[in-house]
């Protein structure tokens, strides 16, 4: 390398490149920034005109997502002063805590089918790339094209029959249906992926593990797992992602015991009209896990989202 | 993919290895790997695309459990292709990817240009930038119907800010003209930064030393950027455009909670259409027919992504 | 360009494809154009033709 490189930016267009990057990285952090503010927000400040960008922060939104509310007559409330500061929230609309809202039950549905289908599909996901990678399969470039093309399926034109089908079977509504039908659509990804990934292994490894008297399964288990772990972690992160923010099945599949947060969320329902703070903390409680996963995917994203065609 | 005599050679297990190996012949363990995998796909992907494409000849209907279901051949796919509603959503789909794809590409490119200037911190701000696209699209949806709401959304307070026009004169949803236009917004919001990473991956797979090279024949900076810059990026691009595109065509979470289809049906996307006929109308047969169109369509495009997938590969 | 039609008569797998991408995105155009209904009418029977001969031609040999 010369001490003039022909390929490095001048200082100048750095300079100017940067400021432009950071202008829209700004830009397009608003709206988000905007929907945590306004978690914060009392549902008067959150519907005010012109928006509010100052404001006395509350809990309220949280309360309210947490929690359904009856109003009291006044004798009551003079009886039962408020005892914990989420009480005291309430009591300044004339009203009391009746109990949990829904939202802790379909934020936990969102948590058991997501990493109930994760798993499954990174087990099954893991055997299948292992066989891919190392196998002579017949019609293996079929196979594949055939895994990968379920993923491209449209949701709502598959909906129909497994709706017939799980009605049939007693599936519907339920965390079983749900988490083989999220394992069907992410095991596409898990395989090319995971396929990506084991390739980089050196077959030598295994070869020298059979050779000192392995079986096949002890070489998968304690050569080829190892190696391949940190591939099948980051996998595992965008199935994750995958299940977490899926709408289109859960809105037609699921009603109530197996309903996940997405279809929820927008359905929050305040005192005249939607309860904007309150939905807006749910979306901002439901969005930061997917935030901090992103962050620590940043260096795999593009291989999660180009099924392992670009690597870097 | 793994083809070339190298792996090939790797993959025939020499004999002598082959007699020491106990348990289970590869054979049997490649099937059993891959059996379950195969097995699931079957149950939930083709079984009940077969069941589709059988219900779309009938006049079934799923809400009329005892009715007789009589076979009515190509009615249902006669009647979906004749009909001009149908095709208005073909076009209001065909606005959005269109619309979508060009903002996307053009905003993606010149952000990864940039940020291939490797200025300092561009690392923080990539990440930054990416954060959108890895949402929940429904819940992305619900958050911008309230950013779009007249008055009290940031959104117009936005627009007036810089226009001058009165925040409350106009509703991006409510609007026949505006709401094909808000839910563009949205997606490119959302989507560039996709188009964005898959340019960057472009613009890093180019050597240095061919511009280095282009440098020594004097050729002019926006020659290269026109000869060596676009050219190598654009299988990239095509991928991204591929993508986005199928991606789009069946799009139905982001635009469903944003407009839920209206003004009219001036944002009907035909996923959306077909989500009524099937769910809402329980026109099963003739919904049956509709989704077959569409996933020929989607399999069609997706069988172009993944030739220009395995062409990106090969690089 | 001739090679494009050597190409074709030999069943090779490159052409033979290009035809078969060409028949999808011009069924996939006639989908969603807003000229004329004709279009829209015979765009499934295209993109149909097109996505079968691509499964049938991707098993023909480079």
């Amino acid at each position: 390398m010369s001490s003039f490189s022909v390929t490095e930016p001048s200082d100048r267009s750095k300079w100017f490149a940067g400021t432009l990057v950071i202008v829209y990285a700004l830009i397009t952090m608003m709206p988000l920034a905007w929907i945590m503010l306004t978690g914060f927000k009392s549902p008067s400040d959150a519907i005010s005109y012109p928006p509010k960008v100052v404001f006395e922060p509350t809990l309220e939104g949280y309360v309210n997502l947490f929690t359904t509310r009856t109003r009291q007559t006044e004798e009551y409330l003079e009886a039962n002063p408020p005892e914990t500061w989420y009480e005291e929230i309430v009591r300044e609309y004339d009203m009391v805590i009746a109990g949990p809202s829904k939202f802790g039950e379909r934020f936990m549905n969102s948590v058991i089918i997501g990493f109930g289908s994760t798993f499954l599909s990174i087990v099954l996901g893991t055997l299948a790339a292992y066989a891919f990678s190392r196998f002579k399969i017949p019609l293996a470039d079929d196979l594949l094209f055939f895994i990968l093309s379920t993923r491209m399926m449209p949701p709502i034109a598959v909906a129909i029959p497994i709706f017939l089908m799980y009605r049939t079977l007693g599936l519907s509504d339920t965390h079983l249906g749900m988490i083989l039908l999220y394992t069907a659509v992410n095991i596409s990804l898990a395989v090319w992926l995971l396929k990506g990934f084991i390739d980089e292994i050196p077959r030598e490894y295994e070869e020298a593990a059979l050779i000192d008297g392995y079986t096949r399964f002890q070489a998968f288990y304690k050569v080829v797992l190892p190696q391949a772990a940190t591939g099948i972690a980051s996998t595992a992160i965008f199935c994750l992602i995958f299940a977490w923010n899926e709408y289109a099945f859960a809105v037609l599949l699921t009603s109530g015991t197996a309903q996940t947060a997405p279809p929820f969320i927008p359905t929050i329902i305040g005192v005249g009209g939607l309860d904007w703070p309150a939905v807006a903390a749910g979306a901002t409680i439901f969005l930061l896990p997917v935030m901090v996963f992103t962050i620590l995917l940043r260096k795999h994203l593009l291989r999660g989202i180009t099924f392992g065609a670009v690597r870097k | 993919m793994s083809d070339t005599p190298v792996d090939r050679a790797a993959t025939a297990t020499p004999p002598r290895v082959a007699r020491k190996i106990k348990g289970l012949s590869d054979r049997a363990i490649a099937w059993i790997f891959v059996g379950p995998t195969i097995f699931l796909l079957l149950a939930i992907n083709i079984f009940p695309l077969i069941w589709t494409i059988k219900l779309s000849f009938t006049n079934f209907k799923a809400n009329r459990i005892g009715r007789e279901v009589k076979n009515i051949g190509f009615r249902n796919y006669e009647r979906i292709l004749t009909d001009s509603d149908i095709w208005l959503n073909m076009q209001a789909t065909a606005h959005f990817l269109f619309w979508t794809i060009f903002f996307q590409v053009l905003i993606g490119f010149t952000l990864a240009y940039l940020i291939n200037k490797k200025f300092k911190g561009n690392d923080l701000w990539t990440t930054i930038i990416v954060l959108p696209m890895m949402l929940s699209p429904a819940v992305v949806g619900n958050f911008w119907k309230f950013l779009y709401q007249p008055q009290i959304g940031l959104f117009n307070y936005v627009v007036a800010f810089f226009t001058g026009k009165d925040p409350s004169s106009f509703e991006m949803l409510g609007s026949v003209q505006l709401a094909p236009w808000s839910i563009v917004i949205v997606d490119t919001w959302m989507w560039t930064p996709f188009v964005m990473l898959i340019c960057l991956a472009g613009l890093r797979s180019i050597p240095d030393y061919i511009y280095e090279a282009a440098e020594v024949d004097r050729a002019s900076k926006l020659r290269q950027f026109f000869t060596i810059t676009i050219p190598m990026v654009l299988p990239f691009l095509m991928l991204a455009v591929l993508f986005r595109g199928i991606e789009n065509f069946k799009m139905f979470d982001l635009v469903v909670q944003l407009t839920g289809g209206g003004p009219g049906s001036t944002t009907e996307l035909t996923s959306i259409n077909l989500k009524r006929e099937a769910f809402e109308k329980w026109r099963t047969g003739y919904a049956s027919a509709y989704a077959i169109i569409l996933f020929v369509t989607v399999f069609g495009l997706a069988s172009i992504y993944v030739k220009a997938l395995n062409k990106v590969k090969e690089r | 360009m001739s090679n494009f039609f050597t190409g074709l008569l030999q069943l090779r797998r490159g052409p033979w494809e290009m035809v078969a991408t060409i028949l999808i995105g011009l069924g996939v155009f006639m989908l969603m154009q807003p000229f004329v209904l004709w279009g829209f009418t015979y765009s499934f029977i295209t993109t149909l033709i097109g996505t079968v001969m691509f499964i049938v031609v991707s098993h023909f040999k480079e």
